[in-house]
């Protein structure tokens, strides 16, 4: 877990775009856009329809969506995503759901 | 309380007029019509006063409607009770005081921030 | 439970929930919670806000709605209007906009009028440094919850022509003025003082509450 700056709390519902230069945390809901220059953590509660243009994402709630990370996209054992990812390193884990095309080319 | 060159309106005393001074002004009564003073007037609970004010300071603990214009500072204690539009640099709106109507300070705002007043 | 908009955080949007929301970033669109909105120094929050509480520090653009308080801190600054049972703004503080704390149980009727003649005082060049904005004509009635007692209207008071012997400025003019207009007591038994020395230096007190 991120000791990031920025968290969307579980009962928070935002329509529209969430930009930055620091650590996103979301327990929530977001619809519309993310584009960060550092990392994303979409937690168990969290749902996440959006296009999604980050560093890294860890992914333990629920992403509808296209990601693209310059780093890496995790998608761990309760995350579940639809949508394409395009990064250099994707992890998924065991138990994750995913169902989309993975771009893993530089 | 009333120091040298300053006015004091009692409780039983009702003005109606323009009341001008060099000096301070307390009011306890009721006061209609216009104050311009060049320091201080004090509106005390109990104090009523339908007027446009001018002065360089107005507290109040009582009653004001009207129009006031301050040069320095305006103070709205608890328990007052005002209606009216405020022009000054500094106002201050205690909790427990009752306003309606407008507060007009220089607000300086961040670069790319516009604002058009705030009309609903 | 709380939402924290971290400084280097932009949030554009819609945003609705039932917690805290702490914003040190900034929140452009509209924010609709069931608790508080606190905008801390470097929170800028441009957008309509309708929350039980708000505490302003940092820049606010907009109109904010609360069911409960609204305070503006010493270095807060906002541009729009309140609508609030409680309303708070502290020294030092800079609020440009209305204010709605529903009824104030005081005599309005004389307010369009009060309006109107500080419009034709600003038009005649009456008034001081600051350039005001123009009159509005008198308020629509606001919130659906604010019902306002209705006053039956007075006569609006005009200026009395000024009373005989009143040939200067100075503070007896006032204590001329309160006692030939209409007291039916006599005169406060502390009548203001006579007029300082011309040159001498008036002592100014700004009285605290007792």
């Amino acid at each position: 877990m991120a000791n990031a700056n920025t968290i969307i709390g579980s009962s928070i519902v935002i329509d529209g775009e969430i930009s930055g230069e620091e650590d996103l945390v979301i327990q929530g809901t977001v619809k519309g856009k993310v584009a960060l220059k550092e990392a994303l953590f979409v937690e168990h509660s969290g749902t996440v329809e959006a296009d999604i243009q980050v560093s890294s994402v860890e992914i333990s709630g629920q992403v509808t969506g296209n990601v693209v990370a310059s780093d890496k996209v995790e998608l761990k054992s309760d995350g579940r995503m639809v949508g394409d990812i395009k990064a250099p390193r994707v992890l998924i884990a065991d138990g994750a759901t995913f169902k989309g095309n993975i771009d893993m080319e530089r | 309380m009333a120091t040298e060159g300053s006015g004091f309106i009692g409780k039983s005393i009702t003005v109606r007029g323009t009341l001008q001074g060099e000096g301070d002004l307390v009011v306890e009564g009721t006061v209609e019509g216009t104050i311009e003073l060049k320091d201080q007037l004090l509106v005390q609970s109990g104090g009523r006063v339908s007027a446009d004010v001018q002065a360089a300071n107005l507290t109040v603990y009582g009653e004001l409607t009207g129009s006031v214009n301050a040069t320095e500072v305006v103070s709205i204690n608890a328990g007052a009770r005002v209606i009216g539009d405020i022009v000054a640099p500094r106002v201050i709106i205690e909790d427990g005081a009752r306003f309606k109507g407008r507060v007009e300070m220089e607000v300086p705002l961040p670069d790319g921030l516009r604002a058009d007043g705030g009309r609903r | 439970m709380a939402t924290v908009v971290g400084d280097r955080t932009f949030i554009n949007g819609n945003l609705t929930g039932d917690e805290d929301l702490t914003v040190h970033g900034r929140v452009k669109g509209t924010i609709q919670i069931g608790k508080s909105l606190i905008v801390e120094p470097t929170g800028v929050v441009e957008a309509e806000v309708n929350v039980a509480n708000a505490v302003v520090s940092g820049v606010v653009v907009g109109n904010i709605t609360a069911t409960d308080s609204v305070e503006i801190l010493k270095g807060g600054r906002m541009v729009g209007d309140i609508a609030a049972p409680r309303v708070i703004i502290t020294d030092g503080a800079l609020f440009r906009g209305g204010i709605d704390m529903g009824e104030v149980k005081a005599d309005e009727s004389g307010l369009a009028d009060a309006r109107a003649r500080a419009a034709a005082a600003k038009r005649g060049g009456g008034a001081p440094a600051r350039a005001a904005r123009p009159a509005t004509p008198p308020r629509p009635a606001p919130r659906p919850a604010a019902a306002r007692a209705a006053t039956p209207p007075r006569p609006a008071p005009r200026p009395a022509t000024p009373p005989p012997g009143r040939a200067s400025d100075s503070p007896s003019a006032i204590a001329s003025a309160a006692a030939s207009t209409g007291a039916s007591a006599p005169a406060s038994p502390s009548a203001p003082k006579p007029p300082s020395p011309p040159g001498g230096r008036r002592k100014k007190i700004l009285l605290k509450r007792r």
